[in-house]
C-alpha cells in the first residue's frame, strides 16, 4: 500500500540520515532521573509543573541528568514508565496517584531501577497497596495544609477582617476523590474549630480544566454570601478564583502559591510543595539515603504549608495559623481527612 | 425556585451561552456559504490564547481584542485555502486545524509562560453595568454582564438581519444553496466563501478571547474544552440562523446553570450527585431538539466544494 | 447532496468514494508519498523555528514507534482502540451519517465490559470472555442505536446527539466510579471498578521471550477481525450494498427500493458496536478494570483515523497505525530529544492537513490548473 511505502521510504531515509537519535543510557556517573506526569500535562500550573520545577531545580543543584515524558492518556503510564526504566534510568518519579498500579508493574519488572510515587503507593492489579522494595511512596498530609489555611480563612470570617463580612467560607474541588477531598477535610475541621459560627459551603466544578464552570461554581458560592473561596481544582480553579476577584472577596490558592494569580484576591495558599518532595527524593538517590515505602510529606517536615499572605491578612490570623503548624507539628492537633460539608 | 430561575441563574446564562453562541454564529456564517468548519473549536482557542498573549505583551486590551480576532481568521484562512482554493475534504482540513490549535497553543503556552502561569493584572474585558437591577428577575440579570455579552447579542441580531433582509446577505445564502446558479449571474463564489470563512474564524476567536480575558484573565491547555463543538450543535438545532444558534446557546447555558445552582439542593435527604447534575445540559439539548426541533436542513450545497465550468 | 434530508449533518460531502478500494490504492504512490515528505518538511520547519533540531525530532519520533520489538509493540497496543473507532466512525461515514459518537460509545462498552466482567469473575473464560465482549459490543450498539433512533423518528441529527452523548456518559461514569454503584473500595488511589474474573482478560499474545515486557494482548486478534467483518459487511452483503447505496445519496438509494431511515438505527448500532468492542479491550486487554477518565481520546482521533483511511477496511487500519505511531513515537521524541509533546500533535495536524489537501500536491505534480476532484 502507498502509506507503507512512504513509511518505508521515510525511515530509511532518517535512520540513514543520523545513524540513530535518541540520549540513550550513557552509564558512568552522572544520576539519570526521570520525570512521567499524568494526563493533566505539564502546564497545569500545580501538581505537574511544581514536579517539574523540582526536577529543574535538582538538575541545576545536584548535577543530575533529567528528563519529563508528558501521558497523554491512562493507557501511557506503563509504557512511559517502561520507557526510563529500560534506559537504565536511576530514578524515575511518576507523578500522580493515578499511576499507583502502572508503577507497580513496572517497578516489579525492574527490580533494579528505584522509583517513586507522588501521592500514591503501589498497587496490585488485585487493588491492593503493596510496598515494593525499590519504590518510595510519598504522601503529602494534604489536610494539614487545608487545616492552615482553614484557620486563616476562620479569623478573617469571624472577626469581619475586610470584604469578609458576612461569616461564610466555602470551597470547591474538581472531582471528589481523597487527595482533593483532604484538602476541604483539613480546612473544613479548621473553620468547624476556630470558629463554628462560621457557615461552610462545598461544591464541585467536576473538571479541572473548565474555568467558566469553576467561576460559575464560585458566583454562586458568592451570592450565598461566601466571602473566602478556597480552590482545589487545578485549571477549573483559576475560575473560582477569577469569581472571587469579579467580586471583590477573597480567594485561597491550592498546592503552589498562587499569589500571583490574583494579588489582592488571594490572601494565601495551601502549600503542598510536590517540588521539594521531588528534590529530595533525587537528592536522596545521590546521597544512597533513598527509603523505599512510605514516605511523608506534612507540616513536621516542611512538606506542607501555607503560602504567601497578603496584606489584608491580619496579625491575628498569621499567629492563629502559626499557633496551628506548631501545635500540628506537635502532634496536639491532627486534621481530620473526611469531608463533613458535602 | 430561586434554584431553577433566580437572577442568579438566569445570569449564568448569559454567561455560560455567550462562548457557545459566538462559535454558533462562526458556523451559520460560514455553512450560509456553503463551507463546512468544524476548526471553530480551534479557531476560539487560539483566539484565546493570542489575547492573553498580546495582552500580555502590550498591555492593551484593544491590540488584544484585534489580535485575538486575526489569530482566529488566520487559523479559518488554512481552512478556507484548503477548503475553497484546494477542494480539500473539509472535515479532514477542519480536524487537522483543530489538532494543530491544541498543539501550537499548548506549545506555545508551555515555552512562554512555563510554570508560572500566565501573569495575572491583564487587561480585562470589562463588565457594564446598567441600572436596571430594580427590575425583578431580568432586571437583576442584566445589571452586569460583560460587555462580550452585549456585543454578542448585537452581533446576532445584525448577523440575522444580514442574512435575511439584506441583499449581501442574499447573495450568500445563494453561494451556499445553489453555488452555479449565483455564480452565472455574476456571484463571486470564491471571494464570498473566503470571507465568510475567515468572518466564521474571527467570530469564534471572539468568542475564546471571552473566556480567556472576559472569563478567567488567564489561559490554560485546552481551555476551551469543546465549547467550539457545542457550538456547532446549536447552529445545527438552531437551523442554522443567528437568532436560531442563540437560542439553542442559551438553552444550553440554561443547563450548564442548573448544573451549578442545584449542587447544594436537595429533595427532601435526596441529593442529586454532582457529576450527574452536569449531564444536564447534554440532555436538555437532546431533549430540545427531539421534541421541538426535530429535523432541520442544512444549505444545499453545504460542504461540497465549488468549480467553475470551464477552469 | 441536493435535498438529501437524511444525509450529512453539518454538510460534509457525499459519502466518500465507494469504489473498490483497491482501484484507489493503485493510482500510483506517488501523490502520497510526496503528500507526506512536504507535511515532513514542513513539520522540520516548525520544529527548527522552535529551536529543535529537527533530524532529532524525526528519529526519535520513529524510533520510539518502531525502533525495537518493543516500540513495536506498544505502538499496536494503542493502534488497536484507535482501529476499532476508526471502523465504527468509517462504517457510519459510508451512510453519509457523521458518528462523532465514537468515544461515548467506547465507554458505554467498557463500562458494560466492566461490570460483567466483574459480576461474573468466578465463570471460566470460556464462558465469561464471550460474555464480556458480548456485554461491551452490545452496550456499544445499543448507546449508538439512540441517536439512529432518534435521527430516524424525529430527524434529530446525530452531530448533535452524539456531542451530547459523549458528554453524558463521561459525567455518569464519573458518578459510577466515584460514588456510585460501580465504584470499588481500594487501594489504587483512584476511581475505579472492581477487577474483572480472570477468565474475562484477554492474554498477552506475544510471549514474553520474544518480546519481553509487552503489552499486546489478543485484542489485536479481535481488531483484525473486525477489520475483514467491517470489509465483509460492507461488501459481501445485501445490508452492506444497501448501506453504500444510501451513502450514496437518497436518490441512488429509492432507486434500490431502500427506505434509509430504516437503515439508521442498524447503521448507528454497528458503528456504536465498534467502538463499544473498542471500550471493552481496553478493559479486558490493558486495564483489567474501568478506570475512572481512561481512553480519553480515542473517539476524537478516529474521526481523523476514518477521514485519513477514507472510510476503507484497510484504510483505516493504516490511518490507525500512523496515529499510533505518532502518539508513540511523540513520547520517546519528548524524553529523548527534549522536545514538548506538543510539537508532536503540530507535526501530526501538519500531516494531516497536507494529506488532506492532497489535491494541492496533485495540482503541483500535474501543473494543469484546478485538480478535477476532491477527496471522495
Amino acid at each position: 500500500m502507498k502509506r507503507v511505502l512512504a513509511f518505508a521510504l521515510i525511515s530509511t531515509f532518517v535512520v540513514a540520515a543520523c545513524g540513530g537519535g535518541g540520549t540513550g543510557g550513557g552509564g558512568g556517573a552522572t544520576i539519570k532521573v526521570g520525570l512521567v506526569t499524568d494526563v493533566g500535562g505539564l502546564n497545569d500550573k500545580s501538581f505537574n509543573s511544581l514536579a517539574n520545577t523540582g526536577r529543574l531545580d535538582a538538575e541545576k543543584d545536584l548535577k543530575v541528568q533529567t528528563s519529563v515524558i508528558e501521558s497523554k492518556k491512562q493507557e501511557d503510564y506503563v509504557p512511559n514508565l517502561t520507557t526510563f526504566a529500560q534506559q537504565k534510568y536511576d530514578l524515575v518519579i511518576a507523578v500522580g496517584f493515578l499511576m499507583t498500579n502502572a508503577t507497580w508493574k513496572v517497578a516489579k519488572q525492574f527490580p533494579d531501577v528505584k522509583f517513586a510515587i507522588i501521592d500514591g503507593a503501589p498497587a496490585n492489579d488485585k487493588g491492593d497497596s503493596e510496598n515494593l522494595p525499590n519504590v518510595a511512596n510519598l504522601f503529602f498530609k494534604e489536610q494539614e495544609a487545608g487545616y492552615l489555611v482553614g484557620v486563616i480563612a476562620a479569623t478573617m470570617a469571624k472577626d469581619k477582617v475586610g470584604k469578609a463580612t458576612h461569616n461564610t467560607v466555602c470551597s470547591m474541588g474538581g472531582i471528589p476523590i481523597p487527595p482533593v477531598d483532604r484538602y476541604i477535610a483539613g480546612y473544613q475541621d479548621a473553620v468547624k474549630t476556630v470558629s463554628p459560627s462560621t457557615t461552610i459551603l462545598n461544591g464541585y466544578s467536576n473538571d479541572f480544566v473548565d474555568q467558566a464552570k469553576g467561576k460559575e461554581v464560585g458566583l454562586n458560592h458568592i451570592s450565598k454570601n461566601c466571602d473566602i473561596l478556597f480552590q482545589v481544582a487545578g485549571g477549573s480553579g483559576l475560575g473560582y478564583i477569577a469569581a472571587a476577584k469579579e467580586k471583590g472577596v477573597y480567594a485561597i490558592g491550592v498546592d503552589a502559591d498562587q499569589a500571583d494569580v490574583a494579588p489582592g484576591t488571594v490572601i494565601t495558599s495551601a502549600l503542598k510543595r510536590v517540588n521539594k518532595a521531588v528534590y529530595d527524593t533525587i537528592k536522596a538517590v545521590t546521597d544512597k539515603t533513598y527509603k523505599s515505602g512510605d514516605n511523608f510529606f506534612s507540616a513536621s517536615n516542611d512538606g506542607v504549608g501555607y503560602g504567601k499572605l497578603d496584606a489584608v491578612v491580619p496579625a491575628s490570623a498569621k499567629s492563629a495559623a502559626d499557633q496551628a503548624l506548631a501545635d500540628i507539628k506537635s502532634g496536639k492537633i491532627k486534621p481530620k481527612d473526611t469531608v463533613q460539608v458535602k | 425556585m430561586e434554584v431553577l430561575l433566580g437572577a442568579g441563574v438566569l445570569a449564568a446564562t448569559l454567561r455560560l451561552a455567550t462562548p457557545i453562541a459566538l462559535a454558533g454564529l462562526g458556523g451559520v456564517i460560514t455553512e450560509r456559504s456553503g463551507v463546512v468548519n468544524i476548526a471553530l473549536e480551534g479557531c476560539m482557542l487560539v483566539g484565546a490564547f493570542f489575547g492573553i498573549l498580546v495582552a500580555d505583551k502590550t498591555g492593551s486590551l484593544p491590540l488584544a481584542l484585534v489580535a485575538a480576532l486575526a489569530a482566529g481568521a488566520a487559523l479559518a484562512a488554512l481552512h478556507a485555502l484548503a477548503s475553497i482554493t484546494f477542494r480539500a475534504d473539509q472535515i479532514v482540513s477542519g480536524m487537522a486545524l483543530n489538532i494543530l490549535a491544541l498543539g501550537l497553543t499548548s506549545y506555545l503556552d508551555y515555552e512562554l509562560y512555563g510554570t508560572t502561569g500566565t501573569p495575572a493584572d491583564l487587561p480585562l474585558i470589562p463588565d457594564l453595568s446598567l441600572p436596571i437591577a430594580g427590575i425583578p428577575l431580568v432586571g437583576e440579570a442584566l445589571a452586569r454582564q460583560n460587555v462580550a455579552v452585549w456585543v454578542t447579542v448585537v452581533l446576532v441580531v445584525l448577523l440575522q438581519l444580514y442574512l435575511f433582509r439584506t441583499v449581501p446577505g442574499l447573495r450568500l445564502r445563494a453561494v451556499g444553496e445553489h453555488p452555479r446558479a449565483a455564480d452565472t449571474v455574476g456571484i463571486d463564489v470564491r471571494m464570498t466563501r473566503y470571507w465568510a470563512v475567515l468572518a466564521s474564524g474571527a467570530l469564534a476567536a471572539l468568542g475564546g478571547v471571552y473566556l480567556s480575558l472576559g472569563v478567567s484573565g488567564s489561559f490554560t491547555d485546552g481551555m476551551t474544552n469543546g465549547k467550539g463543538f457545542i457550538g456547532l450543535a446549536a447552529m445545527i438545532f438552531g437551523r442554522w440562523t443567528p437568532v436560531g444558534a442563540l437560542i439553542a446557546a442559551l438553552l444550553f447555558g440554561y443547563g450548564d446553570a442548573l448544573s451549578v445552582s442545584l449542587q447544594g439542593a436537595s429533595i427532601g435527604d435526596f441529593r442529586f450527585p454532582v457529576q450527574l447534575l452536569s449531564t444536564i445540559p447534554y440532555l436538555l439539548t437532546i431533549f430540545a431538539v427531539a421534541g421541538f426541533v426535530g429535523r432541520s436542513r442544512p444549505p444545499a450545497a453545504d460542504g461540497i466544494p465549488y468549480e467553475k465550468e470551464g477552469h | 447532496m441536493t435535498g438529501a434530508t437524511q444525509t450529512s449533518p453539518t454538510g460534509p460531502q457525499a459519502a466518500p468514494s465507494v469504489r473498490q478500494p483497491t482501484a484507489q490504492w493503485a493510482q500510483g504512490p506517488a501523490v502520497p508519498v510526496v503528500s507526506v515528505l512536504i507535511s515532513l518538511a514542513l513539520g522540520a520547519v516548525f520544529v527548527l523555528i522552535s529551536g529543535h533540531n529537527p533530524i532529532d525530532a524525526y528519529a526519535a519520533l520513529l524510533l520510539g514507534a518502531f525502533g525495537s520489538p518493543y516500540d513495536i509493540s506498544e505502538t499496536l497496543v494503542i493502534a488497536v482502540p484507535l482501529t476499532l473507532a476508526g471502523l465504527s466512525v468509517a462504517v457510519a461515514f459510508r451512510t453519509g451519517l457523521f458518528n462523532i459518537g465514537a468515544q461515548g460509545q467506547l465507554l458505554v462498552g467498557a463500562l458494560a465490559a466492566g461490570a460483567v466482567g466483574a459480576r461474573f469473575a468466578d465463570l471460566p473464560g470460556i464462558l465469561l470472555l464471550p460474555l464480556t465482549l458480548a456485554a461491551g459490543v452490545l452496550a456499544g450498539a445499543g448507546y449508538g442505536a439512540i441517536a439512529g433512533y432518534l435521527k430516524a423518528t424525529r430527524g434529530v441529527n446525530e452531530v448533535i446527539t452524539t456531542i451530547m452523548q459523549n458528554y453524558i456518559v463521561v459525567f455518569v461514569m464519573h458518578w459510577l466510579l466515584q460514588n456510585g454503584p460501580m465504584s470499588a473500595p481500594n487501594a489504587l488511589g483512584t476511581p475505579a471498578s472492581a477487577p474483572i474474573g480472570a477468565g474475562a482478560i484477554l492474554p498477552i499474545v506475544i510471549p514474553n521471550e520474544i518480546v519481553p515486557l509487552s503489552r499486546l494482548h489478543a485484542g489485536i486478534l479481535l481488531a483484525i477481525v473486525a477489520v475483514v467483518v467491517f470489509w465483509f459487511l460492507l461488501w459481501r452483503t445485501s445490508l452492506g450494498y444497501e448501506l453504500r447505496a444510501v451513502g450514496l445519496g437518497a436518490r441512488a438509494a429509492a432507486q434500490a427500493g431502500i427506505d434509509p431511515k430504516r437503515r439508521m438505527v442498524l447503521v448507528m448500532a454497528i458503528a456504536g458496536g465498534f467502538a463499544g468492542l473498542a471500550g471493552m479491550i481496553q478493559v479486558s486487554g490493558v486495564f483489567h478494570r474501568v478506570f475512572d477518565g481512561f481512553s480519553a481520546g480515542f473517539g476524537f482521533d478516529a474521526i481523523a483515523v476514518a477521514l485519513l483511511g477514507k472510510n476503507s477496511p484497510v484504510g483505516v487500519a493504516l490511518a490507525g497505525l500512523l496515529f499510533a505511531a505518532f502518539a508513540r513515537g511523540g513520547t520517546i521524541m519528548q524524553s529523548n530529544a527534549s522536545i514538548s509533546s506538543h510539537l508532536v500533535e503540530v507535526v501530526e495536524a501538519i500531516v494531516l492537513f497536507v494529506i488532506a489537501a492532497e489535491a494541492i500536491v496533485r495540482a503541483i505534480a500535474d501543473r494543469r490548473g484546478t485538480p478535477a476532484e476532491a477527496l471522495a
